[in-house]
């Protein structure tokens, strides 16, 4: 290492003083706000001292700028350190960070979007690793540009197997922007870490995942400098032995200190005692300019080049139609990227891959990491992301999109192989579950598209909605049901079978709307006319045009649902019709684990098949006749 | 002890058998026309060696709690788990045709409805952890000598969940668990990241504490030496590390693309069938697996109950996350089945109550919640263990797909989750759980508990552990008084009327720290001459219809829901879901319509309309209509 030159003494002295004044500011504001985690805060104030003031790149003065080196928090719990670095530069006041956790505060228990330096929400362990590589990837392969990635996490997260998920997705990609810095204070929340002040041992496990580990004294500037300057080659990982609570002599190295704030006294006194420790210095600390080398990149507007390409009656499945649809609107969108977990065979978002290679990521089976790369491309607007596998394993990540929408992230999934379309797989396989957990996402848009050209429209509208959108796709073939040029728009139902004397309205979705159809077909044969309604966003639901289509079947109303009764289609039209007091709803949907089978068989059994269908309309039929 | 290398004929016979389960995997999927032919044969041998010739079980009693256990965490290899089970004698072969069929219960992916069967397996990565647990049990709880042995997959171990697990195995120094990866170098849809990149597997694995060896996984002799130093080693997991090749056997298949999850073309299979039956020496000859050592006690499967009442006073203050420490204390005072783990959250849930009585049964699992779940779930298996794990509720999410999967493995296990909804205040959204009711509801076999004092907190806990499916109780952090006589009957389904008039204008149903801002909003409004009628449905699924109903019906059709929740999912749409048949009920909803931020608790209920005086608000909105 030649040219590594050694900070001055000035410098270093600096930088120690920097760590201390943010070890002062960390447990002031944690007192004021009677709560929060001043020891986790200290044992990270040298690194990110030297982070902020000596090794990133960043203008200080606007903190999103696309240039900027990166850095996220995974440790979000020790949200006052890094609340007071922004103090320490000069974007924060201290009254503001005095005001912490306050209920019209910016500044709150753990990093969250309000604030303009946080790129992604953290505060749910293990996460922001995942994330970083998904920035660091889009620096790389998509910008092409200098910034740099750096990553706080704590030693007790490194028990989440998400870390891991992240740590082999950055070495097969060679992310040698990527840089991991371990705070192993020892100890977690409640006992020591599992590998305690074993550095050797994360070393091992770090190389062993194909990461550059370098371990130092995590209370050493010079050694943090010099470590952080390496020349990089592949991710590197700094393995940093600190103190938890470093600085509180009460609670240096002690168990029963993690989320406790101290008290007034034992505040002013440490302070006081680290406030001696800060010399006088005439170096005045920035942090350096940033290479002005991000592309400027708009996602606005993005637009499917023409109409979709199939004749009524044609048949496709939906989840081949969604892997068609992003292919098309990849041809025309430089910044439309595309992921999956090793399913792009099933999902068919191969289709894209082949067709645009350099803009697809394989994150192979590891959904958890999938999710948090996709929010990490995301971020900073700087491509629209499709993230595709099998409805299913969403569940695998819930946490990872319960932060995403924290995050206020603008990503796409694509869950295929929803319901009892999995068939033979049997019912690990069978997304039963997706849309509540989707639903219950505040920032949530739901698309269950039910033939191709409906799917293609959602691909579209997806790319150009905020928040997390959710595209539910079928297994098996359905026909076309849609003009190409059809209108369709989040939140606009579309009446697709009707009559001028409809008797009952049966909302169905995906499979379960081909069977309405056929029922429809059946029952009209009875001269029973139904009037068939697809919903095509679940969430957010045209209540309205629900509520009068039912008035106009005589308060009547079924839904059917390849999912289970709690939370899907049927909890949502059940909301949106509750206090219709005229109203009957019946609802047919999945109400035990299913079994491996043929879809067909299967449909039957859990009775959301046609004949279901047309059984519940006469039975309804039937009893209010009898009621009058 | 040294090692006795296994005589030329027990080597053919082996080698054998691994050929007539290829075959088997081969047909059954031919039958079945769906399957994954080639992820069996890459196991081929490793299955044999491991059925026929190391593992100890009775194969007419699979179930047995003295058998080793197996668990095929690449669940898609289902058919070879199948045939080794005809092999063994358990099952017929002629069945075996009906793989994937409606009434049969070889499914696509393996589920307990077959006895040799623990846990479903089928969503990658979650069996190690399962195995984990039993491992756990089999040492620390049962101190038998049965062994755990998993098969994973290669592309499987992207999974994070995976080295949870490593990482729990060698902490707890679990030397009666082997860990056999099948690297076969594929995965579905491209090869897996690191190949046949053997060594970079065995440098993982031993970082993450496992002895570890790397074989050629399709000779039998190098497998039957390694399981066997596995058993000698004493401190640590092994792992085997088999380099396979995908479709091992299946001329112009085997280490080819494109052949995952499909069955061999109909006009090629009997030609690769005939190949390899040509390879099989004594086709009638059969081995009989070891018998297992009778050191494991059968369990005393009889319902557990506290064994004194509830020893609050009406009105004292108790959190009821601490009321659930305080419970499951005292429950494994009754029975020493009751096992408890958390993910580092201990003095936050309170689970530190119970492992300061019963250290010897409480399973710390540091920050890794997938783990602690699948941990869980196989302490379960076979009845060995009552478990309850607990962590932040919003946490659980974490561990949504292994919950997911318990239902499936029709496990009994008990999740508690502490820490719910706004009401924790300061901390912020990422710590406050807002959409678990929505997640647990949607898990069929389970039943959600959601008490609002100390009593039904310990009642709570009580009856989870002795009902079947998975369970989730649901706590909150502020200290709430209680409302209950200790000596109260709950039941799961049987909500309680904890305020009644003969006049009630309205029913609000609430629980949880929502339920308490109803009784204040309750008293508020009885000083203005309103009466409500206050609901506590203690559990939410099931819910008590009936009671609902009958409340509405008496206040006029008006109910108001209030909860710590967001609206979708929640304790709301589950009372919609069941008063939605009914004519003439108006529900009204509060709940947390969007993502939350940090503030103090009473504002933070305020802000989002849960609060006593959204409540009173709301119900005067009744009348205004
Ligand atoms: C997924 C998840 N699980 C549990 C928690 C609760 N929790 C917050 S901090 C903490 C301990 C963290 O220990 P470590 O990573 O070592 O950080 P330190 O505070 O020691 O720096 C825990 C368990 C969480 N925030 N997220
Ligand atoms: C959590 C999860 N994600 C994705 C899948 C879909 N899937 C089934 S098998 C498979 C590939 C498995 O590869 P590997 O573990 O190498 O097993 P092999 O078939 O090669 O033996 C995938 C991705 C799944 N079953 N579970």
């Amino acid at each position: 290492m030649e040219d590594y030159h050694k900070p001055d003494q000035q410098t270093v002295q600096a930088l120690r003083n920097i760590a201390n004044r943010l070890r002062i500011n960390s447990i002031k504001a944690t007192t004021a706000a009677g709560s929060g985690h001043p020891t986790s805060c200290c044992s990270v104030a040298e690194i990110m001292s030297v982070l902020f003031f000596n090794t990133m790149k960043f203008r200080p003065d606007d903190p999103k700028n696309p240039n900027n080196d990166r850095f996220i928090l995974s440790k979000g719990h020790a949200a006052p350190v890094l609340f007071s670095v922004w103090m320490e530069i000069g974007y924060l006041k201290e009254s503001e960070l005095m005001s912490m956790c306050q209920v019209d505060s910016m500044l709150e228990g753990h990093p969250t979007p309000k604030q303009q330096f946080v790129d992604v929400a953290t505060g749910s362990l293990g996460q922001g690793l995942g994330v970083a590589c998904g920035m660091a990837y889009t620096a790389k392969y998509f910008d092409k540009s200098s910034y740099r990635v750096y990553c706080l996490l704590g030693d007790g997260e490194m028990s989440e197997g998400a870390v891991w998920e992240a740590m082999a997705f950055a070495s097969y990609y060679q992310l040698d922007n990527l840089l991991a810095i371990l705070d192993v204070n020892r100890l977690g929340q409640s006992d020591p870490a599992p590998l305690q002040h074993h550095v050797e041992k994360y070393q091992r496990r770090c190389e062993a995942f194909g990461w550059h580990a370098i371990i130092v004294d995590g209370h050493s500037v010079e050694e943090l400098c010099k470590a952080l300057s390496q020349p990089r080659h592949q991710p590197i990982a700094i393995i940093a032995k600190t103190i938890k609570g470093k600085g509180i002599p009460v609670a240096e190295d002690k168990m029963g200190w993690h989320g406790k704030v101290l008290s007034k006294d034992i505040a002013e006194s440490v302070t006081r005692e680290l406030q001696s420790r800060i010399l006088s210095c005439s170096k005045r600390m920035y942090p350096a300019s940033p290479i002005e080398d991000a592309p400027p990149v708009s996602l606005r507007n993005v637009r499917m080049p023409s109409a979709p390409n199939y004749k009524p009656g044609e048949k496709i499945a939906t989840c081949k139609a969604y892997g068609v649809a992003l292919a098309k609107l990849g041809r025309y969108n430089e910044r439309l990227v595309a992921m999956d977990v090793d399913t792009k065979n099933f999902t068919f978002s191969e289709i894209f891959k082949n067709e645009h290679p350099n803009r697809f990521i394989e994150c192979f089976s590891a959904e958890q990491n999938m999710v948090s790369v996709a929010t990490g491309c995301a971020a900073r607007d700087r491509n629209i992301v499709f993230a595709s596998g099998l409805a299913t394993f969403f569940s695998r990540a819930y946490d990872q999109l319960r932060m995403a929408a924290i995050s206020e992230s603008n990503i796409i999934l694509c869950g295929s192989h929803c319901g009892l379309s999995a068939g033979e797989f049997g019912p690990a396989h069978m997304g039963l579950e997706d849309v509540a957990i989707f639903r219950a996402l505040q920032t949530s848009t739901i698309f269950y598209p039910s033939d191709g050209v409906s799917t293609e429209k959602a691909v579209e509208l997806a790319a150009n909605t905020k928040g997390l959108c959710y595209i539910r796709t079928i297994r098996p073939e359905t026909s076309i049901i849609y003009n190409s040029n059809e209108d369709l728009h989040v939140g606009q139902l579309k009446v697709v079978y009707q009559s001028k004397d409809d008797h009952v309205t049966v909302i169905a979705a995906g499979l379960t709307l081909h069977e309405a159809l056929a029922a429809a077909e059946q029952l009209k044969k009875e001269r029973i006319h139904i009037r068939v309604i697809d919903p095509f966003t679940v969430k957010p639901l045209d209540a309205k045009t629900i509520i009068d289509h039912v008035r106009a079947t005589r308060g009547r109303v079924i839904t059917v649902e390849d999912h289970y009764y709690e939370g899907g289609l049927g909890d949502a039209v059940c909301s949106a019709i509750v206090n219709e007091t005229s109203f009957t709803l019946q609802r047919l949907a999945v109400a035990h684990v299913p079994r491996s089978g043929k879809m067909s068989e299967l449909l039957k059994i859990y009775a959301i098949d046609r004949d279901s269908i047309t059984q519940t309309v006469r039975k309804m039929l039937s009893s209010s006749a009898n009621a009058k | 002890m040294s090692y006795h290398k296994p005589d030329e004929k027990t080597l053919q016979g082996l080698k054998d058998i691994a050929n007539k389960l290829r075959i088997l995997s081969i047909k059954q999927t031919c039958a079945s026309n769906s399957g994954h032919p080639t992820s069996c044969c890459s196991a081929a041998e490793l299955m044999s060696v491991l059925f026929f010739h190391t593992m100890r079980y009775k194969a007419k009693d699979p179930r047995n709690p003295c058998n080793d256990r197996f668990i095929l965490s690449k669940g898609h290899a289902a058919p070879i788990l199948y045939a080794a089970w005809a092999e063994a004698g358990y099952i017929k072969e002629s069945d075996l045709l009906n793989l994937r069929k409606i009434d049969s219960d070889l499914e696509g992916h393996p589920t307990p409805k077959l006895a040799f069967v623990d846990v479903a397996t089928g969503s990658l990565g979650q069996g190690l952890g399962a195995s984990c647990g039993m491992a756990y049990t089999g040492k620390y709880l049962d101190k038998s000598s049965y062994r755990v042995y998993c098969m994973l997959g290669d592309g499987e171990c992207s999974e994070g969940s995976v080295w949870e697990a490593m990482a729990f195995a060698s902490y707890y120094k679990l030397d009666n668990l082997v860990a056999i990866l099948d690297v076969n170098r594929l995965g579905q849809s491209e090869a897996a990241p690191l190949q046949h990149n053997m060594n970079t597997y065995k440098e993982r694995c031993e970082a993450f504490g496992f002895n570890t060896y790397v074989v050629d996984g399709h000779d039998v002799e190098e497998l039957c030496k390694a399981l066997w130093m596995a058993e000698q080693f004493k401190g640590k997991p092994t792992a085997i590390v088999a380099k396979t090749f995908k479709g091992k056997g299946l001329k112009g298949i085997e280490d080819q693309d494109n052949w995952h999850g499909k069955p061999m073309p109909k006009d090629r299979a009997e030609e690769l069938i005939q190949d390899i039956k040509s390879q099989i020496q004594s086709p009638n000859k059969h081995i009989h697996p070891q018998a297992p050592t009778e050191d494991a006690a059968a369990v005393d499967a009889t319902p557990v109950h506290l064994l004194k009442a509830p020893e609050y006073k009406l009105g004292d203050k108790i959190s009821t996350r601490k009321a659930y420490g305080v419970a499951l204390k005292k429950m494994g005072d009754a029975s020493t089945r009751v096992v408890a783990l958390d993910g580092d959250t201990k003095n936050s849930t309170f689970a530190d109550i119970f492992k300061k009585a019963h250290p010897d049964r409480f399973i710390e699992c540091f920050i890794a919640e997938q783990n602690m779940v699948s941990v869980a779930i196989g302490c379960a298996t076979r009845d060995r263990t009552i478990p309850f794990a607990s962590t932040f509720s919003a946490f659980l999410a974490r561990a949504y797909d292994h919950i997911r999967m318990a239902a499936i493995s029709q496990s009994n296990v008990n999740l508690v989750g502490s820490h719910c909804g706004v009401s924790i205040g300061e901390d912020g959204p990422s710590q406050m759980a807002l959409e678990d009711l929505a997640m647990f509801r949607a898990i069929p076999t389970c039943t959600v508990f959601y008490p609002s004092d100390g009593v039904s907190t310990e009642r709570a806990v009580e009856l989870a552990a002795n009902t079947k499916g998975v369970c989730f109780i649901r706590t909150s952090r502020p200290d709430t008084a209680v409302i209950y006589d200790p000596k109260e009957k709950f039941e799961v389904g049987r909500a309680k009327v904890v305020r009644k008039s003969d006049d009630d204008k309205v029913t609000v149903i609430g629980a949880g720290v929502t339920l308490h801002e109803a009784l204040a909003a309750h008293e508020q409004l009885a000083k203005e001459g309103v009466n409500i009628r206050v609901i506590d449905p203690f559990t939410i699924k099931p819910l008590d219809a009936e009671t609902i109903v009958a409340s509405a019906r008496a206040t006029g059709g008006r109910v108001i829901t209030v909860e710590d929740h967001y609206k979708e999912g929640g304790l709301g749409e589950a009372v919609l879901a069941a008063v939605g048949e009914e004519p003439s009920i108006v529900v009204q909803r509060l709940a947390v319509s969007h993502v939350p931020r940090s503030g103090q608790p009473q504002e933070l209920l305020d802000m989002f309309g849960i609060s006593a005086k959204s409540i009173v608000a709301a119900v005067k909105r009744t009348f205004a209509n």
